[in-house]
């Protein structure tokens, strides 16, 4: 219960802490003028104008909070190490685990309230130019929420136990790796059924994008626009599964970030 | 409250990762209610100790107690206060939200921590319209004051202070000295270290002394002082002749004053003025403070 309590207070005063962050208001001004341009590339576009503000859209609720997970995920952490706030932090009867998880949440607030913004923005848009605006979009938004839900899981593991722009560079790649994981092993069973690789050669590309697949988040998993924007319905339990899948993911990545952040010293 | 038997500490650093040995077989003992001095030049392992103490660093090897429980265990910190050298918060914050977020982290809410935190304050003195302002508006001063008053503010059984009076003024050293006083006075047991040689001279029960990584001198300061031998400047009425200054006497630059090097000397000195009909007009002891010998030990340890 206590430390309930404590994860609390440390989510609530990041949750403070990010909303006074100058970059979170860049990225947010920076999400609202692309979604409303949006709308200018549905006109210029030869593709369907709802189509285009639909899509558009989304990529930049995916892309703003992807920036605002790892910019300011990643120095939530480094700044309490750097500026020395930790130590009086931590000199409290709390576990370093508490603090990871408090800091945590705090940041997936923040993600919360980008995301449900640009949301209200979306749909009056949409209203707005008669752009259909449908329930199941939703859907998509409450995927790309999961998706960052993981990548800040990712950053604040990285952040652990790495300096910032290391830990910038490593979530980048777990997130590009977690992108096109499916699509490397399509490739080499795609390449060993062409016979282009084969033998020793195919066995070893294909363990090594077996690894790759089975290791990084799969996060092209949360990238549903096409089906959303096109009315196709996702198969059954889609949703759930997947909130589960990055559930299990963001427990393993908090637990090893607790660990390994249990276990430092602060000078 | 505090026991520490051989604890050592390495510090790893470097793309090498080379080794330094920061604490070198260091054991002292605090008891409860005790105001204990912890002095010792830049680098010698005050702060390494005192983060040991407090959780923040992990040790090699050797055995801490804080409360009978180790440091390696969150409990252990339930009784502690902790204010860090050169203490650094959230600067977004006004000096009462930090304090309350301090507060709800130690347990406590709604109108008790209020009066908690006006309670420090006061104490403090600092309990005035400066407080309600963003913490990067703050002196050293008003931020050491701070930083003292989130460490009492769960009013722990021991308080740990880490340069209490660095960056202090005159008037804030003694608010801060008064209060540690204070704060002892209602039980509270007290380590801390500092530079202030003369405050901890003041203020504390006992002291011990950190030269490179090494406890060199531990107990009261009347202890630590007499174990380095005092002197006695006597002043007589008339001046002796040197060539009749007795073994262990020697001139002091007045005609009419010598200083005995030891109490066997002090008493043939006063044997020799009795047997001539000298008077004896004045004597003074001096022995060294805390200043001279720490300053002897730092020498010793660089030769």
């Amino acid at each position: 219960m206590q430390t309930l309590k404590h994860i609390g207070i440390i989510a609530l005063n990041t949750f403070r802490e990010s909303i006074r962050d100058k970059i979170l208001y860049n990225i947010g001004f920076l999400a609202i003028a692309m979604t409303l341009f949006s709308i200018v590339l549905g006109e210029w576009s030869v593709f369907d104008r709802a189509y285009v503000i639909k899509s558009t859209t989304l990529s930049v609720m995916g892309l703003s909070g992807l920036l605002i997970s790892i910019f300011v995920g990643i120095s939530l952490v480094q700044k309490e190490i750097q500026r020395r706030t930790v130590l009086t932090l931590l000199s409290k009867p709390i576990s370093r685990a508490s603090f990871i998880v408090g800091k945590y949440f705090g940041l997936l607030a923040v993600v919360a309230v980008h995301l449900t913004l640009l949301t209200a923005i979306y749909y009056v848009m949409l209203f707005l130019t008669g752009s259909a605006p449908t329930l199941s979009l939703l859907t998509a938004i409450y995927l790309i929420f999961c998706e960052m839900a993981i990548v800040i899981a990712v950053a604040l593991l990285f952040s652990s136990f790495s300096s910032t722009v290391l830990s910038a560079l490593f979530t980048l790649g777990v997130y590009f790796a977690g992108h096109l994981s499916d699509q490397l092993l399509e490739q080499v069973r795609f390449a060993t059924r062409m016979g282009e690789l084969n033998g020793t050669s195919s066995m070893v590309f294909q363990k090594a994008a077996e690894v790759i697949h089975a290791i990084f988040p799969g996060l092209y998993r949360y990238n549903v626009t096409s089906y959303v924007v096109h009315g196709v319905a996702l198969p059954d339990m889609y949703v759930v599964w997947n909130t589960v899948y990055a559930v299990g993911y963001i427990g393993v990545f908090l637990a090893i970030a607790s660990w390994w952040f249990s276990r430092r010293d602060f000078l | 409250m505090i026991k520490i038997e051989h604890l050592h500490k390495t510090y790893h650093s470097g793309f090498l990762m080379k080794p330094k040995l920061a604490l070198k077989d260091v054991s002292f003992t605090v008891e409860p209610g005790q105001v204990y001095g912890f002095i010792g030049p830049n680098g010698a392992g005050k702060s390494t100790t005192i983060k040991v103490l407090t959780g923040l660093l992990n040790f090699d090897s050797g055995k801490v107690l804080v409360n009978g429980i180790s440091p390696r265990n969150v409990k252990s910190r339930q009784f502690i206060g902790y204010s860090p050298e050169q203490p650094y918060f959230y600067d977004y914050l006004t000096g009462r939200e930090l304090l309350k977020f301090y507060g709800k982290l130690v347990g406590l809410s709604g109108k008790e921590l209020d009066n908690r935190i006006h309670w420090s304050l006061e104490l403090l003195h600092a309990d005035k319209d400066w407080i309600d302002r963003r913490l990067r508006s703050y002196s050293k001063g008003m931020m050491q004051r701070v930083g003292i008053a989130q460490a009492i503010l769960g009013k722990p059984k021991l308080l740990i202070l880490d340069e209490p009076m660095s960056g202090l003024d005159p008037m804030g050293r003694r608010d801060v000295r008064e209060a540690i006083m204070e704060l002892n006075r209602t039980g509270v047991t007290i380590f801390y270290s500092s530079h202030l040689l003369s405050d901890v001279e003041s203020i504390s029960h006992k002291v011990a002394m950190i030269v490179d990584g090494k406890i060199v001198r531990e107990g009261t300061v009347d202890e630590i002082t007499d174990s380095c031998g005092v002197e006695y400047h006597v002043r007589t009425r008339e001046a002796i002749p040197q060539a009749e200054l007795p073994e262990g006497v020697s001139p002091a630059g007045h005609p009419q004053e010598c200083v005995c090097a030891d109490d066997a000397a002090r008493d043939r000195l006063l044997r020799y003025c009795l047997d001539k009909g000298i008077a004896v007009e004045r004597m003074d002891h001096k022995r060294p403070s805390l200043e001279d010998i720490l300053t002897e030990e730092i020498a010793r340890a660089d030769a």
